[in-house]
């Protein structure tokens, strides 16, 4: 059921926000933007929620809200039917508060962080953009309208990583991050394309109808696949590639170059998890063949725990939060991959996308809270990011450290704060996970379809121990030991002001209450409320767990935290130990490897960008330099020159000299006018049937055709030519059979001028 | 001897429209030859002159003769048009230019690569008349006999020329203007004054054609002139290059 | 005169007009190219008349009336230039007036 709603509103404010703060911007001075651009954000926000009011109260649980901006279709070519359209369903609701309220947040602490910048205006603007490609992603209603904000946020965030440009290095940070991204977007593309190849639709609506135009993806095949897998793998590129899994990741570590709400906004809350969104929206795809899901599984859980070694050793303190968000969106795919114990084709049947997308609100909250109090510190430190000059930093920065510490709790996975609850749902999930195998399956497929779910889980839970160490680790070398920086910075240090710390403290509330809206049912019916809503969307029925399996697993995951909590307490405490240091002295190579990424970059480099660089060099030095410039381009200029040089020749003045010109051109022109006029008059077609044989001559077109005189001659012979006539057409029958030459002459009587033919013809 | 060609079609009115008659030896026939004869050789004879006016004599007999034939061809008003215009008006004209120009040609004919034009223009002009010659020798005969009574006279053309073609007609009256207005301005004599109002240094009438072919009074002559350099042309250094651009 | 026959006019005026090229062509005095140049364009005016007596077509009568005024504008024309021409170089020789070369 549906009902409509303006909900262009929510994109149209920001985008509106964002076109003032561009263009005006400088004009209406920074506070008036800065109030301009975090208002349109609460405006849109606060109409978002109305809309998730509407929804949930007015609709039945399948309702969604529709918006169509035009009423005409947006795009009608053949059978393509898109509409620039927007909805609202259960899911999209959930993205869209997350987007506009700790967008909105963000846009508070910007002003105070941004303050002191010369583009402060511009960032708003950009930033407001981002907002409204953002709401588009989440908001569309087609394929096609994600794209179109799918490629918003990507520019956007080209835009945002570099946004202090003139240093060279944070300028190549942006643009790496749009190359890598095109490469998802590739995926993306080709998974679209396929979808409408296939299923005749782009629409979700239309693709979520049981049996309806979804089962065009299951029908047809190729290589005896059904291309719902092909769709589902590239969705999957596309998705690792705005998410930031293997092997699509490397651009986020270098995207911490842009200013850190940036990276909270972006990098933590809301684009990345673009990825996870669409692999929920399309999970009518993914459901046709689990074996999708299996792999999506399998590369969240790889990319969680690589990403998580890599944090080990960072020194920089964004760069750490940055392979921490690889890590949890690793473990987001792993929710959203994991098959709960169904049958295809069972109507209930689904993957454990709650427990993945419960996830990404709650790493929305911590994640973006570290990384704006991870601004707050480098604030503090006059934009020192290097841990190992930070220490003990508890005294000066008491609201930055007690929120930072709720949110490595939470991002450890300690109850009862938000994380604990979402990351368990994973783990139950992923543990309990069997993708069902095909029917005529080996032993081989068999083993993995039962136990890779638990293979999964050991994973995840020596990431999440992994998540829990490294966290701790930053903890403990930012806010407690001693310093261990400069004096001047020493000095320098101060606590931010309310607006950054406003926000620091509506995170952590957030990160401490969201956790209880995705409680277990096991405790009491009802209280997974997150489940619960987004049910009619996934169509799985929210996990009953029995209170025992929750508390074994509960423990194990709090077990596994604590331990890396406490590892890293004993490890950092108070500043970098001795262990560590030994440690480090005692495996040099190690060390190295890991902290420089495990040299992923360098072998890309090698591996796609050195060849990509070749070729490019080898084609435009020989083929366009040479070949089209030289040869081409200059070649033409040049011959015209030289031809002009001969021909120049015959100007020498002599007027007499033209007039012989004139004479000869006169000539020559009546002399092929005479010589037209019969010009293929005479080509002939000979047909035979028996020894009948009927010449048809072409005859020349146009009048001079009408006085054209024909003859033959049947036996090759020029003597014996027919009389003429002004038909081409002639017949004759031969006495005998074998071969025989005929003779057509065309004759103009005007011109005196005649042309001949001859055909051999072969009687039986 | 026009009245008396005039007179001839009358009394051959007997013989005419007999198909059989046509290319047989008659008196309109034998008086066509003489004509035709003294019009060749008038040609012959104007091309091969070496003075001038002696020339413009033999041409004008030419024209005669061919008005002449124009009268044997009913086209009587062309045929007094043809004495009026050309034997009267444009052969006066040349007399005039030829007695302000006169000289004797020491070398009367231009003999420059002879052997190589020679053969192509033979070939060229004979290929262009055996065309014409066997072109209409095949065409249908379109003897109709006596042509009506208006046929070439003044008042048919005139309603040809004010009916059908009188686009034609004022065109041609535009371009018998302009022609007057050119060959005015082509050939008066030049005066320094008239063409800038810089009057400094002059030299007349070099023997340099015009620096300033832009200037349509024909070379003013006045080759240098200072501070004003060549107006349009940019800097002309060296001035003995004369318009070679 | 249907008794003569088209082609004698025709002849004629083929001669003529081979007579007048070979003039135009030959001469070294300017004044004499151009009245090859008229020879030219009666030879023209008189196979028009003789094919407009052939076909009783009196339109041919204005073509050559067109001709001859056009001939008459291009005379005057022309020889305004040899005066011109003749005013700066002292020279009505065909061989001196090649300027316009490359």
């Amino acid at each position: 059921m549906t009902q409509s709603y303006p909900l262009h509103l929510i994109p149209l404010l920001p985008f509106i926000g964002a076109a003032i703060a561009l263009l005006f911007g400088k004009k209406l001075g920074k506070q008036l933007i800065g109030i301009l651009s975090s208002g349109v954000v609460l405006l849109a926000a606060a109409i978002a929620t109305m809309a998730v009011y509407r929804l949930g109260t007015e609709l039945p649980p399948a309702g969604r809200l529709v918006d169509s901006f035009f009423t005409a279709p947006w795009i009608k070519a053949g059978d393509l039917e898109v509409g620039a359209s927007l909805m609202l369903d259960h899911l999209s609701a959930v993205m869209v508060l997350v987007v506009t309220w700790i967008g909105f947040l963000i846009h508070i602490y910007s002003t105070a962080y941004m303050e002191h910048d010369e583009g402060f205006t511009k960032f708003f603007g950009f930033l407001n953009l981002f907002m409204g490609s953002m709401l588009i992603l989440v908001l569309g209603d087609s394929l096609l309208v994600t794209f179109v904000g799918w490629e918003g946020v990507g520019l956007c965030s080209y835009l945002l990583i570099g946004f202090w440009f003139d240093k060279e290095a944070y300028a190549y940070a942006g643009r790496k991050a749009f190359v890598v991204n095109r490469v998802g977007d590739f995926g993306f593309l080709i998974a679209i394309f396929l979808v409408f190849g296939a299923a005749g639709t782009l629409n979700y609506a239309a693709l979520d109808v049981p049996g309806g135009a979804a089962q065009g993806l299951a029908q047809h095949h190729w290589l005896n696949q059904p291309i719902a897998l092909f769709v589902g793998l590239f969705i999957l590129v596309g998705a690792t590639g705005k998410s930031a899994q293997i092997p699509l990741y490397v651009w986020l570590p270098d995207a911490m170059a842009g200013p850190t709400p940036v990276s909270a906004l972006i990098h933590a809350a809301t684009m990345v998890t673009a990825g996870v969104y669409v692999v929920a929206r399309m999970h009518v795809v993914f459901q046709i063949a689990p074996v999708t899901l299996a792999v999506v599984a399998v590369v969240g859980a790889l990319t969680a725990l690589f990403a998580a070694t890599i944090g080990f050793a960072q020194k920089d303190l964004k760069k750490v939060l940055a392979y921490s968000t690889i890590s949890q969106l690793g473990f987001m795919f792993v929710g959203v991959g994991s098959w709960m114990q169904h049958q295809i084709g069972d109507p209930h049947a689904s993957s454990n996308y709650q427990a993945g997308i419960f996830h990404l609100v709650t790493h929305a909250f911590f994640k973006a809270g570290l990384f704006l109090g991870a601004g707050s510190v480098m604030h503090a430190m006059g934009g020192e990011g290097d841990v190992t000059r930070m220490g003990g930093l508890k005294k000066y920065l008491p609201h930055t450290r007690w929120t930072f510490l709720i949110y490595c709790l939470a991002i450890a996975g300690i109850p009862p704060f938000a994380g604990f609850w979402s990351k368990d749902a994973i783990l139950a999930g992923a543990f309990a996970a069997q993708w069902p195998p095909d029917p005529n399956a080996g032993g081989l497929e068999l083993f993995f379809a039962h136990h890779l779910g638990h293979l999964l889980y050991g994973v995840l839970l020596v990431a999440a121990t992994c998540t829990a160490f490294y966290m701790f680790r930053l903890y403990y070398l930012v806010f407690e030991g001693e310093f261990r920086g400069t004096d001047e910075q020493l000095h320098h240090i101060h606590e931010s002001p309310p607006a950054m710390t406003g926000v620091l403290w509506a995170l952590a509330l957030g990160t401490i209450g969201v956790g209880f809206l995705g409680m277990p049912n096991a405790f009491h019916h009802g209280l997974d409320v997150f489940g619960e809503w987004l049910e009619p969307i996934v169509r799985e029925q929210p996990r009953e767990e029995d209170v025992k399996h929750f508390v074994i697993f509960a423990a194990v995951a709090t077990g596994a935290a604590l331990f890396g909590i406490l590892s890293a307490r004993a490890l950092y405490r108070n500043g970098f130990s001795e262990t560590v240091k030994s440690f480090v002295a005692k495996f040099p190579g190690l060390y190295k490897l890991v902290l420089n990424k495990y040299k992923i970059d360098e072998l890309y480099d090698a591996l796609i960008v050195k060849p990509l660089r070749w070729i490019a060099v080898v084609l435009w030095r020989a083929f366009d330099m040479l070949i089209i410039d030289g040869l081409f381009v200059n070649g033409v200029g040049v011959l015209a020159t030289s031809v002009g040089k001969l021909v120049r020749y015959v100007q020498n003045g002599d007027p007499q000299r033209y007039l012989v010109g004139i004479l000869v051109g006169a000539a020559v022109m009546v002399w092929m006018a005479a010589n037209w006029t019969v010009k293929g008059a005479s080509d002939f077609v000979p047909k035979a049937e028996q020894r009948t044989v009927t010449v048809s001559a072409h005859g020349a077109a146009g009048s001079s055709g009408q006085r054209l005189q024909y003859r033959v001659s049947w036996d090759g012979d020029e003597k014996k030519f027919s009389s003429s006539q002004t038909s081409p057409i002639f017949q004759h029958t031969y006495d005998s059979g074998g071969k025989k030459k005929i003779l057509v002459e065309a004759f103009d009587p005007r011109w005196g001028t005649k042309s001949r033919e001859s055909h051999t013809v072969t009687l039986p | 001897m026009l009245a008396l060609l005039a007179a001839a079609p009358d009394s051959a009115k007997a013989a005419l429209a007999d198909p059989k008659t046509i290319g047989a030896f008659s008196a309109p026939r034998g008086a066509f030859a003489i004509i035709a004869v003294l019009a060749i050789v008038g040609a012959a004879m104007t091309i091969t002159r070496r003075n001038p006016i002696s020339a413009v004599m033999w041409l004008v007999g030419t024209f005669f003769c061919l008005a002449g034939t124009y009268a044997l061809l009913s086209a009587h008003f062309l045929a007094a048009l043809q004495v009026l215009v050309y034997a009267g008006a444009i052969m006066t004209l040349f007399v005039f230019v030829v007695m302000v120009l006169n000289r004797d040609e020491p070398e009367p004919y231009n003999f420059r690569n002879i052997w190589t034009r020679a053969p192509i223009i033979v070939v060229a002009v004979g290929y262009l008349i055996y065309r014409l010659w066997t072109h209409t020798a095949t065409l249908e005969p379109v003897h109709r006999g006596e042509p009506p009574a208006e046929f070439g006279t003044l008042a048919q053309i005139g309603t040809i020329l004010f009916t059908d073609y009188l686009f034609v007609f004022e065109a041609v009256s535009i371009l018998l203007l302009i022609a007057v207005i050119a060959a005015v301005v082509v050939a008066r004599t030049m005066r320094p004054e008239v063409t800038h109002p810089e009057p400094t240094e002059e030299q007349n009438l070099g023997s340099e054609l015009a620096n300033e072919p832009g200037h349509g009074v024909g070379g003013p002559a006045t080759v240098e002139r200072a501070g004003h350099g060549h107006g349009g042309h940019g800097d002309d250094h060296g001035h003995g290059h004369g318009g070679g651009h | 005169m249907n008794q003569i026959p088209l082609s004698d006019f025709l002849l004629v005026s083929g001669v003529l007009f081979a007579l007048g090229i070979v003039g135009a062509l030959l001469r070294r005095n300017v004044l004499i190219v151009l009245m090859s140049v008229e020879l030219m364009l009666n030879a023209a005016n008189l196979a028009l008349v003789a094919f407009a007596r052939s076909y009783h077509d009196g339109r041919a009568h204005a073509f050559a009336l067109i001709v001859m005024a056009i001939a008459a504008a291009e005379a005057a024309v022309g020889l305004a230039i040899v005066v011109g021409i003749f005013r700066s170089r002292r020279s009505v020789n065909v061989d001196e007036l090649t300027l316009m070369k490359h």
